[in-house]
């Protein structure tokens, strides 16, 4: 059994320096096609990742009348958590509204000089409510505005980021379906080019093939060296699109990092994390297209 | 050893090449078969190794009912059934040596044994001296014992070969036949096709002349008369 893996890798070998321009070009087409359905993957993943970064921007602020006490407030935020649409309700007080209000302005001298002139804090104290879904924030609204505590607020904001979302929903769907054809050309593509391949490969050994079978070498000892020549390609490729996409990954970190700041998300650390997860699934889908293709060009021209 | 019971061949073209041929090679036999180009011979050595099945009737090979082997018995049966060709089939970039040990190599012998019988087979060929020459540094009948070399290589019941001595001159055939009759004196069933009447008429062993996919006559020490 040993000494049948190594004899047939040994055949692979030779087979892959044999045909070195073949070889070499079939890589490289495998390379291209598992680089471009990864970069259609991380298209997606960061369009979704915008997606989710103005959603959590949507929310329904309720500022609260000046001398509202703050226990009915916390009840009134008690009651709004009760609600089953909402996720998240967070109590901004009157204090923490201002000190976030003179961070957010600490470069504007005008306001700075504006706020240092009253004596009192101007900013109500609010609830910021967050929905499951982005189509509900309407029926917490009316739910709010039926129940005692609507006498409470002085004004609500609906902070409503549909459109936007809306059209960066739009640009996803099309990244993802323009990404989908571009990847089955690819896919297409290397599957032809892995079928010749493994063809030109079957025809260059003829006399060896026609020799082992006169001299009762197993099916399986013929078919070997083929499917091991193709394992070797996925790997190559794999190996060698995962370089490059790591390149990648880490020069535009730091431009994908700045689009996403303030928010949970980092290119590189996505990458890193995520590494072997990555470069295993780019292994399996060459795997299938690399075997796969072979497979098919063996049973076509390789006749036991 | 092989016998053909009642087989008849007929190609997808309808060409016919063996019609309700029964033969039967006893074991430790050194049969000629003799006949014009077209008759059928090659046919039958190649249903002797499953490379053709027949169209009706059966073949039998050492007690083996090979007539619908399975495919992956084939390589069972080629290890018992030696086989060489007018063109010898050896591979141009390996040697001597490497071309008889490539039969073992891809049978998946081990390397300790590989490394035991080939030497011992190039002294039943006669060339050692050889071991480390490519085919184009040999004459053809030295090629061809090297093809007859890589065919014993797993001890074959039965030694088939389809005219080995076309492309020869006559005192490389002479030597060819010579070490044809060396390896039968050592227990291997022989199955030649050939159509030099010279070596059939200087060989006294068993003749079978087909015409037309039809045993014509079949003689005990017989001469190659068509
Ligand atoms: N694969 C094939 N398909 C169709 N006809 C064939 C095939 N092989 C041989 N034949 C025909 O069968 C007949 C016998 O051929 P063959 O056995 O090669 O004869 P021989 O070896 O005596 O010259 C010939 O007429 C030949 O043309
Ligand atoms: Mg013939």
């Amino acid at each position: 059994m040993l000494v049948t893996i190594i004899r047939t890798s040994h055949f692979a070998f030779q087979h892959f320096w044999r045909n070195l321009w073949i070889s070499a070009i079939t890589i490289f087409i495998l390379t291209l096609t598992l680089f471009i359905v990864s970069l259609v993957g991380s298209l997606n993943l960061l369009a979704g990742q915008a997606i989710k970064a103005v959603e959590d921007k949507v929310d329904i602020d309720l500022y609260f009348k000046q001398g509202t006490d703050e226990a009915d407030i916390l009840k009134a935020k008690v009651y709004v958590e009760s609600l089953p649409e909402v996720s998240k309700v967070r109590y901004i007080s009157r204090d923490e509204a201002l000190e976030s209000f003179t961070a957010t302005h600490t470069d504007d001298p005008d306001i700075q000089a504006a706020l240092a002139e009253l004596d009192s804090n101007p900013l109500p104290a609010s609830l910021s409510v967050q929905a499951n879904e982005l189509n509900q924030y309407q029926a917490i609204i009316t739910q709010f505005e039926s129940s005692e505590y609507d006498t409470l607020v002085e004004d609500k904001n609906f902070s409503d980021h549909q459109a936007v979302i809306d059209r960066l929903s739009g640009l996803t769907k099309r990244i993802y379906q323009g990404g989908l054809i571009i990847s089955f050309i690819f896919v297409f593509i290397s599957v032809v080019m892995m079928y010749n391949t493994i063809r030109v490969a079957i025809y260059s050994h003829r006399e060896e093939l026609g020799i082992m079978k006169l001299v009762g070498a197993t099916d399986w000892f013929i078919r070997a060296p083929f499917i091991i020549e193709s394992v070797l390609y996925a790997l190559l490729s794999s190996i060698l699109a995962m370089s490059i996409l790591s390149v990648i990954a880490f020069s535009a970190a730091p431009y994908v990092n700045a689009f996403f700041t303030g928010y949970d998300f980092s290119l590189d650390l996505f990458f890193v994390t995520n590494f072997w997860i990555i470069a295993l699934g780019q292994f399996l889908i060459s795997l299938i297209l690399a075997v796969g293709s072979s497979m098919l060009s063996i049973g076509r021209y390789l006749k036991v | 050893m092989i016998e053909f019971k009642k087989v008849t061949k007929i190609y997808s073209d309808q060409t016919y090449a063996a019609r309700d041929l029964s033969l039967l090679i006893r074991p430790g036999e050194f049969v000629s078969i003799v006949g014009q180009s077209g008759t059928g011979k090659t046919t039958l050595a190649k249903m002797v190794i499953a490379e053709e099945h027949p169209t009706r009737g059966q073949v039998v090979v050492g007690g083996w009912d090979i007539t619908n082997i399975k495919p992956a018995d084939v390589p069972v049966l080629r290890r018992q059934v030696g086989v060489v060709f007018q063109d010898f089939k050896l591979l141009p970039k390996k040697t001597v040596y490497e071309n008889i040990k490539f039969a073992l190599e891809v049978c998946g012998v081990e390397q300790r044994k590989i490394d035991a019988i080939v030497p011992q087979v190039l002294k039943v060929v006669g060339l050692e001296e050889k071991r480390d020459k490519f085919p184009h540094q040999l004459s053809g009948g030295q090629q061809q014992r090297v093809a007859i070399g890589r065919a014993l290589v797993h001890r074959p019941k039965v030694l088939l070969a389809d005219e080995p001595t076309g492309s020869l001159d006559t005192i490389n055939a002479t030597e060819i036949i010579e070490l044809l009759l060396k390896i039968n004196t050592l227990g291997t069933t022989v199955m030649l096709v050939t159509h030099n009447k010279e070596i059939v008429d200087r060989l006294r062993r068993r003749v079978v002349a087909i015409d037309d996919g039809v045993i014509i006559s079949d003689q005990q020490s017989g001469k190659y008369n068509l």
